[in-house]
């Protein structure tokens, strides 16, 4: 009879398009739509700021000696025109006033320091709240370092090898699952979590409240059903909802890849596709389950309570920045599954996640995470059994 | 048949309902020693003013609500011990009854002929026998939400009687309907009756109850006032006409007929 009554629930909820949108489309769309605007959109700054002409003053290149330096560099790099003011105070207000957008100023004793072999200070002006002004600025720089340094080592007559006798260099170990985990790792869980919420809420309101309010569940009521048999094949499709919402999500996520090509660092796909196993989402699923059915135990007991739509979605509504504000735990690197982190609820989820990514999720870890969430998940349906037991709240 | 022996239903208020009262009592009784008796093929009324207690009575009677003290028994079956039997054998129809907008009747039958454990090859002929009945082949697989009030009344009806219940509770069955539609619920009332079930309907309309009943019952405040059949109530009236004498019973102290 349970489900008799999820199957009903179950074809009520799919033909509410309110729900089908944060269960089933949002999900989906989700990643295809905010990968493509945020590639679209990195693609478009990226390209404006290298075709974009840029004025560079100088001031106190007597000898024209920088002018040149930095008329040779390819106008590959982005295109730019140099202009000569007299003064650094007037080269400053015409880049304050956006005129000029790269200022070099030469110290005026450059000929002594350069004759003496000293450091020469060189001074880049520039708005470095504006995209693209101070990669240009690094790059115009590194040149002109470069030039700096090839004719001091010829005077000198001495080989670049000879003043530089170390060369250091920094080999990572981690793997790229590993670190593709600890970097990004936080934002999968947060948005599977999210969704598990978002997911549970409309059917929740609407199967308890929207019952109550629409005078049906009193007439469920009179069947010779227990009433937990009720309760249960509700509870069921709201963490269906929950759960449909979350893997919907994870289809997105592939879609993005697979046919979009959205993930268009080689290295980084490859990672992904190793991510993207029947153990990883068994696993994460596996997670989620327990997480769902706390989600609705939570949710189910104030959808009871609350006498109308509005008052459960106002109940409701905060209810969600509480409950998945800690999955953003998963952001912050350093914080890591141990013991403590392990009983809070949600951030125990996001961590063993976060470590399932990266593949260093130990076995005890996964079950001590899975069955506090069980126990959690086991407690909330009781609350949930003892609210919906309730006179006063089942009857308007 | 219904028995109900010295029924009481007291509510704990919370501070909220305390403060829209106005009272400092913690609990509020809304049935207070409530006896009586419907019989098979009699359609009893339960007749009161707003808040007189009349809901919270079918309520009990229909195993939704538990009452504090007293006995319920429907058909000889002691519905306090054994709910879930009890409500095999009642059908529960009020006039606020909704009914699910996105599903068809079809769909909504089926669900509730499942829930009562209908028989598969009763439940095709009871279905057939309903919908001619009450002319619903039309509308089978509209969904709910684009049907009429009238259309809507008749799936519940349907709802209501798929199981072929003995006992049939109506809560003011009529309210907020149109002449043309409550004159269904005054057929159904009538078939029920002819057909031998036990009807318990609540009204607080004299010519609904003139037209319908053979026992009555008035409440007020939760209390008995009246008790007996339809006809020692004409023959014993101190007023000129019915609704007369429901007010002055009510709002008499120790009125008696």
């Amino acid at each position: 009879m349970i489900f008799r009554i999820f199957r009903k629930e179950l074809l009520d909820t799919l033909r509410d398009r309110r729900t089908l949108m944060t269960m089933l489309v949002i999900p989906i769309l989700v990643f295809p739509i905010t990968l493509n605007v945020f590639l679209a959109v990195s693609e478009s700054f990226e390209e404006s700021a290298n075709s974009k002409t840029m004025k560079i003053g100088i001031v106190g290149d007597h000898n024209k000696n920088y002018t040149r330096q930095l008329e040779q560099i390819p106008a590959a790099v982005g295109p730019k025109i140099i202009i000569v003011f007299k003064d650094s105070l007037t080269l400053r207000k015409a880049i304050e006033a956006d005129r000029i957008q790269l200022g070099l100023i030469i110290p005026t004793n450059e000929s002594t320091l350069r004759a003496k072999q000293q450091t020469i200070a060189l001074n880049w002006l520039l708005d470095a709240s504006e995209v693209g002004r101070s990669e240009r600025a690094n790059l115009y720089g590194s040149s002109l370092q470069a030039n700096a340094e090839k004719e001091r080592l010829r005077k000198l007559g001495l080989r670049a090898e000879q003043i530089k006798p170390l060369s250091i260099q920094t080999i990572n170990c981690a793997s790229d699952k590993k670190m593709v985990g600890q970097l990004a790792g936080g934002i999968l869980p947060y948005i599977f979590i999210a969704f598990g919420f978002i997911g549970c809420m409309y059917p929740a309101i609407d199967l308890f409240t929207g019952e109550k309010e629409r005078g049906t569940l009193e007439t469920l009521l009179t069947v010779p059903i227990g009433r937990w048999k009720i309760l249960i094949g509700k509870m069921l499709v709201v963490v269906s909802s929950g759960m449909l919402a979350a893997s919907c999500s994870l289809l997105g996520l592939f879609i993005s890849i697979e046919f979009l090509d959205l993930a268009q660092n080689k290295e980084l796909l490859e990672v992904i596709h190793g991510i993207l196993t029947p153990y990883f989402i068994g696993s994460m699923l596996a997670l989620l389950l327990p997480l769902v059915i706390f989600f609705a135990g939570v949710m189910i007991p104030i959808a009871i309570y609350a006498k109308s739509f509005k008052e459960a979605q106002s109940i409701i509504t905060p209810l969600n920045i509480v409950m998945v504000l800690p999955a953003m735990v998963g952001f912050f690197p350093g914080i890591e599954l141990n013991l403590n982190t392990t009983l809070i609820p949600v951030v125990n989820v996001v961590l063993a996640t976060k470590e399932l990514i990266a593949g260093t999720l130990s076995l005890s870890y996964f079950f001590s995470v899975f069955g506090i969430m069980c126990l959690l998940a086991l407690l909330s349906v009781l609350i949930s059994y003892k609210q919906f037991g309730k006179e006063s709240n089942i009857l308007s | 048949m219904i028995s109900v022996q010295n029924l009481n239903k007291t509510f704990t208020l919370t501070k909220q309902q305390r403060k829209e009262l106005n009272t400092e009592q913690k609990t509020a009784t809304a049935v207070h020693d409530l006896s009586f008796s419907c019989q098979p093929g009699r359609v009893f009324s339960l007749l009161g003013p707003n808040g007189a207690g009349k809901t919270t009575t079918l309520r009990m009677i229909a195993t939704l609500l538990a009452p504090s003290s007293g006995q319920i028994q429907i058909n000889g079956l002691d519905a306090l011990i054994n709910p879930q039997e009890a409500r095999k054998q009642i059908g529960f129809l009020t006039g606020s009854t909704g009914l699910y907008a996105r599903l068809t009747p079809l769909e909504i039958i089926d669900y509730f002929a499942d829930l009562y454990g209908v028989e598969k090859s009763v439940r095709e002929q009871r279905k057939e026998e309903l919908f001619s009945l009450l002319h619903m082949n039309d509308f089978l697989h509209k969904r709910i939400g684009k049907l009429s009030t009238g259309m809507k009344q008749k799936v519940s009806i349907c709802r209501t009687m798929i199981h072929d219940p003995s006992v049939v509770i109506f809560d003011e069955p009529t309210s907020g309907l149109d002449v043309i539609t409550a004159e269904n619920i005054i057929k159904l009332i009538r078939s029920c009756k002819d057909q031998g079930k036990t009807v318990i309907f609540s009204s607080h309309i004299m010519s609904e109850v003139d037209l319908l009943c053979d026992d009555l019952a008035i409440i007020h405040q939760g209390a008995l006032k009246y008790n007996g059949t339809m006809a020692d109530f004409r023959a014993n009236m101190q007023t000129t006409n019915l609704t007369e004498e429901f007010i002055r019973i009510v709002q008499t102290p120790n009125a008696q007929l």
